[in-house]
């Protein structure tokens, strides 16, 4: 007897709605494909930094240990360099799953202690919204005065060692036309109320 | 005089009932022109369901019958034989299918129960306007042609030939054998391939009731229903097999060589060549596009030695007809090509080898002689053995191609055997699923094999270029240890998945039966008739039909043999007499339906100027009805007054 298929996976995890938020998204819709063959965390070049492989976060999502997922420092160490998405052999996309972890995350403001992506990310995206552009120095500056000051000290050889070779600019530059990324910027931040 | 009819609605247990309103249906029917009877019944198939009808029939003088329950490819030859055992014409039925199209496609029981009632609104317009057809038989050409000389096609043949009938076999390559030739051992027994394959082959050369016909192709297959006229091409080899008795003097001296395909391109072969020592027919053919004869006009080393004047550079392709009732198909498989997964290195790196490559190396007749070497000559002391190589994979073969897990085990088998290696088997999930399979893997277990859950990420070089380290590094995640390693081996061999020939969808076009999505052959029903397909006189053996290893395509082999068999016994094949007839009057002549009819039944007669239908060779497809644009054509049980009148009924408000 064949039903739709969206019926029964529906059906099956009526008591989680964190699987369901998962696999109704557009990127997580084959979640539930995944025969845990582990080539994605094999394909990983950050694996092992990450606390869960992303082969077990599938597991976890599936078991709607939700706590569990939500405070793995894996979905905010991914380098996005899609390797897993390519190799995937049940094409999950691997990296927007992880996309869309961080994105419940900052929603439900549970992020794991371990881990600064998320703060370092919102200083690159104010960054990104001023000036259209990033400005390594003042972010670098602003990331660690913030959350690591003592750790700057040690940075400033090198920064003023990229400095001299121009690698680094004193001041941040701005796009021509930055109104119009406003726009983009503004319309995107309304779609998305993070 | 007007229709007597009676309506019957299957309950199917809850299938139907659990959505459908049966008694509300019933109920409805009742007041429907024409109907006598109207009954609501627990199993219309069953036993009691059919003596309702009977019964109904007999008693109350009906002479239409309606049958609203599962889709009429279950069960129309069921009902139609239930009117026959009441003396009324099997083809005054009409069932109306409120399974498949109502009940298990809604949730909504309303809608259900509203559809099937115009559904059978529908059938009993239509019932009342049918005319009552004739079944008529021919007699069946009592031969039998196999195609694809693998194990598939030789156990089929031979069966067939000893029951009696004759058999032509037809291989496209000039000997049979097929895959299973190119073998080394046999998973889980390890009997060696070609010892158990050898002596079936001999017999199907000896058996004085088969025809083989190596080195042909099927070109065309016509005729109709137990008399199939074949077209085989007889390929030109340019050696008399006649006078060659297969000394193999031509191919020693022959002075240009090629890649031997058998041996997967890993050795060379001599332009005139057999395939393999045990070859059947064991004579050579010349490789034309690589002859110097052929490709410079001199040479003929051959012709020179040859002491029965055997070879025949003028030699050209023959064409064979041949008549035959039934046609087993077993044209084999194809194995993953291994270039597709790029990240494996196949191709690039030199001794990443596919499995049949393996097989081929491993075999002592193979390009190694049997010694498992990598490419420069040493005995390699780390092999890795990759599972799941196209198969279980959404971007190549979304199915399990069945046999790798257990082909990966007896290579981890013979490699400890012929070597000291250390074996990595690096598997998703092990499916060994047969006789004697587990107790197999146990054994290679136990022999000290590696086995490690996670499905290899890529191959790489070794940078390390110590002799300790093997020269490549599979990574991969060790599921069941919980980390991701990097494991370094000195030879790594694919196990590819078995996927469908890519001119599978051409062969099936030819003899006029369906593919699945993946170009396998589809079978009339995947649990109760795996050897039938659309045509009933055409019968699917082996891997042309789904990955399968060769116990199942042996025994799969043998039921198409007794399928085809048991056809040819009963001498005569009732004819579908739902056919296409021409209304002469209307006939423009314009012969738009001599083109598009699939079978070549109608023909254009140019004496009355009309198209005419050979009713032995249509099957009612109805082609040919809808392009006819005078409205001339017409199908039998399918007119357009009972067509209309079904819509009309379907259509009135419930």
């Amino acid at each position: 007897m064949k039903k739709s298929k969206r019926r029964n996976t529906e059906r099956a995890y009526e008591d989680s709605g964190f699987i369901r938020d998962i696999i109704s998204s557009r990127e997580g819709a084959r979640v539930l494909s995944c025969i845990q063959c582990g080539t994605c965390s094999a394909s990983c070049p950050v694996f092992e930094v990450m606390d869960y492989p992303p082969r077990k976060i599938f597991a976890m999502i599936r078991e709607g240990m939700k706590d569990k997922v939500l405070l793995s420092v894996t979905p905010w160490i991914c380098a996005s360099c899609y390797r897993c998405t390519v190799n995937c052999p049940a094409q999950i996309k691997i990296t927007e799953v992880m996309y869309e972890l961080k994105r419940i995350c900052l929603k439900e403001q549970v992020i794991s202690e371990r881990t600064d992506a998320n703060r370092f990310y919102s200083i690159f995206l104010n960054q990104i919204i001023k000036y259209g552009r990033s400005h390594e120095l003042g972010l670098m500056i602003k990331f660690m005065m913030l959350h690591h000051p003592v750790n700057l000290l040690q940075q400033v050889p090198r920064g003023v060692r990229m400095m001299l070779s121009g690698s680094l600019s004193l001041f941040p530059h701005r796009i021509k036309n930055a109104k119009t990324l406003q726009k983009i910027t503004d319309h995107a931040l309304k779609l998305q109320k993070v | 005089m007007s229709a007597r009819v009676g309506v019957y609605i299957c309950h199917c247990g809850s299938n139907i009932a659990g959505k459908v309103n049966v008694k509300a249906v019933s109920e409805y029917a009742k007041q429907l022109p024409d109907v006598v009877i109207s009954r609501e019944y627990q199993y219309m198939c069953s036993e009691p369901g059919q003596e309702f009808i009977v019964r109904d029939i007999r008693e109350n003088q009906l002479d239409r019958i309606v049958v609203a329950s599962c889709s009429p490819l279950m069960h129309e030859k069921t009902f139609r034989a239930t009117l026959q055992t009441a003396g009324l014409n099997p083809f005054l039925l009409q069932m109306a299918n409120i399974r498949e199209q109502c009940s298990w496609v809604t949730e909504d029981g309303e809608a259900a129960t509203l559809k099937a009632k115009a559904l059978v609104s529908g059938a009993v317009g239509k019932v009342r306007v049918l005319a009552p057809l004739k079944q008529s038989y021919v007699t069946v050409s009592k031969s039998i042609l196999v195609i694809g000389g693998g194990i598939a096609g030789i156990q089929a043949a031979l069966q067939c030939a000893e029951t009696g009938y004759k058999v032509y076999l037809v291989e496209r390559e000039q000997s049979i054998g097929g895959h299973m030739a190119m073998l080394d051992k046999t998973f889980p027994t390890l009997d060696c391939s070609a010892c158990i394959l050898t002596p079936k082959m001999v017999s199907v050369s000896q058996h004085p009731n088969i025809t083989l016909m190596a080195y042909s192709d099927v070109e065309k297959i016509g005729g109709y229903a137990g008399n199939i006229s074949v077209t085989v091409r007889r390929k030109a080899a340019y050696v008399d097999h006649d006078k060659c008795n297969g000394c193999g003097l031509c191919q020693e001296k022959c002075p240009s060589k090629t890649d031997n395909k058998f041996e997967q391109g890993k050795s060379k072969r001599k332009s005139i060549y057999t395939l393999f020592p045990q070859a059947i027919p064991n004579k050579p053919v010349i490789d034309k596009s690589n002859c110097i004869y052929f490709l410079k006009g001199k040479c003929g080393v051959c012709q020179k030695l040859c002491t029965r004047e055997a070879i025949d550079f003028t030699q050209e392709d023959k064409i064979e007809e041949i008549t035959v009732g039934a046609i087993i198909v077993a044209t084999g498989y194809e194995i993953f090509n291994g270039h597709k997964m790029t990240n494996y290195g196949y191709g690039s790196l030199p001794d990443v080898y596919s499995a049949l490559e393996f097989e081929r190396m491993v075999n002592s007749g193979g390009f190694t002689n049997g010694q498992i070497r990598t490419q420069n000559g040493k005995i390699p002391s780390r092999v890795g053995i990759i599972h799941c190589v196209g198969s279980r994979d959404e971007r190549h073969l979304p199915y399990c191609s069945q046999i790798c897990c257990m082909f990966a085990v007896k290579f981890a088998h013979l490699i400890r055997d012929h070597t000291n290696a250390t074996v990595y088997n690096f598997f998703i999930d092990m499916r060994c699923v047969g006789k004697a399979y587990e107790e197999f893997y146990h054994r290679v277990l136990e022999e000290g094999v590696r086995f490690i859950r996670g499905k290899a990420a890529e191959v790489i070089e070794s940078q390390d270029n110590t002799s300790k380290n093997g020269q490549y590094i599979v990574k991969v995640e060790d599921t069941l240890a919980g980390s991701v390693r990097d494991i370094s081996l000195d030879m790594i061999i694919l196990a590819n998945g078995m996927e469908a020939r890519n001119d599978s969808r051409d062969m099936a076009r030819k003899i006029g039966i369906a593919v699945n999505e993946y170009g396998f052959f589809l079978e009339t029903h995947p649990k109760l008739d795996p050897i039938g397909t659309q045509d009933p006189c055409v019968f699917i053996a082996g891997t042309c039909a789904g990955p399968k290893d060769i116990p199942h395509t042996v025994v799969q082999a043998s039921a198409a043999a007794a399928g085809a068999i048991s056809l040819l016994e009963k001498n005569t094949i009732a004819l579908e007499p739902i056919a296409a007839f021409v209304n002469e009057e209307r006939c423009t002549g314009c012969q738009f339906c001599v083109n598009v009819c699939p079978y070549q039944a109608t023909k254009f007669d140019t004496e009355r100027k009309t198209s005419m239908v050979d009713e032995t060779l249509c099957r009612g497809c109805g082609t040919c009805v809808s392009t006819c644009p005078s409205g001339a054509m017409e199908g039998n049980h399918f007119t357009d007054k009972q067509i209309l009148s079904e819509i009309k009924s379907l259509l009135v408000p419930v």
